[in-house]
């Protein structure tokens, strides 16, 4: 029981700091401090506001009208930004060319754009799916352009010596060399696409998650609004967590996952 | 005339992009018999490692020919195989897929595939880390997979691209005394590049003084002492002698100018 408590010690302490939060969330609105509903809310509030428009099915209605805009943008995304970097690391001159553009647009909070996207693809699903489009692509960008350029040429050279052509240098070094720097691309990308659909949605949208976190703010149901919000950290942190998990799976010869 | 490796006047001449062209080797002409342990040495840029580049087909070299068995190198081929500097394993495969690699692209079938990978870890003595990742093994042990790689598509002629390199002294040791017992029970021709005179007399029936670049043929050592070799015979009178001979050979290369900047030339 101890060795088992002593292998788990970093999950069970954080999981048991996540409990004490709560709790003490709860506590403090329990006798010290006045709960002003207009400017707070506390966890057995927001569950039963939650619990609410989950059994109504609006959670699950406003969820799905997020996923489409998102699984759009961040898809391509993965496909366009994979193409660019791959580009990008097999021409030099092309990577060296692009290279300050896409540092620019990768390092500026490119939520700076939302009005113009909006402004351009009205306010639908086109409109959304690029915003989280432009804010996801560039970690894939960047992390498959240093992947092909971190192709070990040695390796290259041990298949080619081997009677290996271009299709096994492909497929036995260059793809299992690069993949997992996209993958873990994939993982700071989440976290952007998620802020795209947020901001997209507190712009131009009658549903979605994000219309839902600005709806119920204006209309001072904080709890409501703070139900939506834990579900998107919920969602991020399944998100990261899961990628980080395949990783760990697909990948066993990484050092330090 | 030809011999079972030769190498005919072989030039070869880098020419990067914008930058001045180096002339590795010029006018190369080296022979080697079948079954013989050979060793090159020369100084640091000579053109050692690019030598073995163009015999294994990597590298065209501009003019001359090279050739095993009577065949001209055109390109890679199973009859060659290289056991490389930093080890080269992928990372992303176990020791018993790395080792698989060269049958793997031959197509041989899974089955014999693994009876074969099998047999060569067992040789190298690496039984038991089938399951390993390179990243979990020591420099010693990835040196074995290296080894046990090259052999198991069972070439007729190893290259070993300074393969000890990379080891500590002491792991050194033994990798070499394993390499002699291996390349005893395998029987194939190897060229070994090294830095090392002793390491090159201790494994070697002869031993190639390179030119520093663009590197030919300097001088070749009959390297007369009776085999098994051990350990003691690095003290013999007759060892020392070759090794002082082979050092004043090469010392000549390395004051005269040698440049030190280029390492993998």
């Amino acid at each position: 029981m101890n060795e088992w408590i002593y292998e788990n010690r970093r999950k069970l302490l954080g999981f048991s700091a996540v409990v004490v939060f709560f709790l003490a969330w709860e506590g403090i609105f329990a006798g010290p401090v006045k709960l002003n509903e207009f400017f707070m809310s506390k966890p057995s509030l927001i569950w039963a506001g939650f619990m609410y428009d989950f059994m109504s099915g609006k959670v699950l209605f406003e969820l799905m009208v997020s996923v489409r805009p998102f699984l759009f943008g961040f898809i391509a995304a993965v496909v366009v930004g994979i193409l660019i970097g791959t580009f990008m690391g097999w021409r030099q001159k092309i990577g060296y060319a692009l290279d300050p553009f896409m540092t620019a647009l990768y390092a500026s909070p490119l939520v700076a754009v939302a009005p113009l996207v909006i402004i351009i693809f009205g306010v639908g699903v086109p409109g959304k799916a690029f915003l989280i489009f432009i804010l996801s692509v560039f970690p894939f960008i960047f992390n498959t352009y240093a992947g092909v350029k971190a192709v070990d040429q040695v390796l290259i050279n041990v298949v080619r010596s081997m009677g290996g052509k271009d299709k096994a240098i492909y497929f036995k070094v260059i793809v299992p060399s690069v993949l997992p720097y996209i993958i873990a691309g994939g993982r700071y990308a989440i976290g952007r696409a998620l802020v795209g659909i947020l901001v997209g949605e507190f712009y131009a949208a009658s549903a979605g998650v994000g219309y839902m976190i600005a709806f119920y703010g204006d209309m001072y149901a904080i709890d409501r609004m703070f139900a939506y919000i834990l579900i998107m950290m919920v969602i991020a942190v399944a998100f990261t967590e899961g990628i980080r998990w395949a990783e760990r799976t697909a990948f066993p010869w990484r050092v330090g996952l | 005339m030809s011999s079972y490796i030769s190498a005919e006047n072989v030039n070869l001449t880098f020419r990067p992009k914008n930058r001045q062209a180096v002339t590795a080797l010029s006018e190369c002409n080296i022979n080697i018999e079948q079954g013989q342990f050979v060793s090159i040495v020369g100084p640091s840029g000579c053109g050692k490692s690019t030598f073995l580049n163009v015999l294994l087909g990597l590298i065209p070299p501009n003019t001359g020919v090279m050739s095993v068995n009577g065949n001209t190198v055109t390109g890679p081929g199973t009859d060659r195989a290289m056991v490389f500097q930093e080890f080269g394993l992928l990372p992303w495969r176990t020791v018993a897929n790395n080792v698989e690699l060269g049958l793997e692209l031959q197509g041989v079938a899974k089955g014999p595939r693994r009876e074969t990978t099998q047999n060569f870890i067992e040789m190298v003595g690496l039984t038991g880390f089938e399951n390993h990742y390179p990243h979990e093994l020591s420099g010693g042990m990835k040196q074995r997979v290296g080894l046990a790689r090259a052999l198991a598509s069972d070439p007729d002629v190893l290259l070993m691209d300074e393969p000890f390199a990379a080891l500590d002294a002491q792991t050194r040791d033994i990798m070499q005394a394993e390499l002699l017992r291996i390349w005893q029970e395998a029987k194939k021709t190897v060229l070994f590049v090294t830095h090392q005179i002793e390491e090159a007399v201790y494994l070697s029936d002869q031993v190639i003084v390179m030119t520093k670049r663009p590197g030919r043929l300097k001088k070749l050592f009959e390297v007369d002492l009776p085999r098994p070799r051990d350990y003691e015979m690095r003290v013999s009178a007759r060892f020392n002698e070759l090794k002082l001979d082979i050092w004043n050979e090469l010392k000549d290369e390395l004051s005269a100018g040698g440049d030190e900047d280029s390492g993998h030339a």
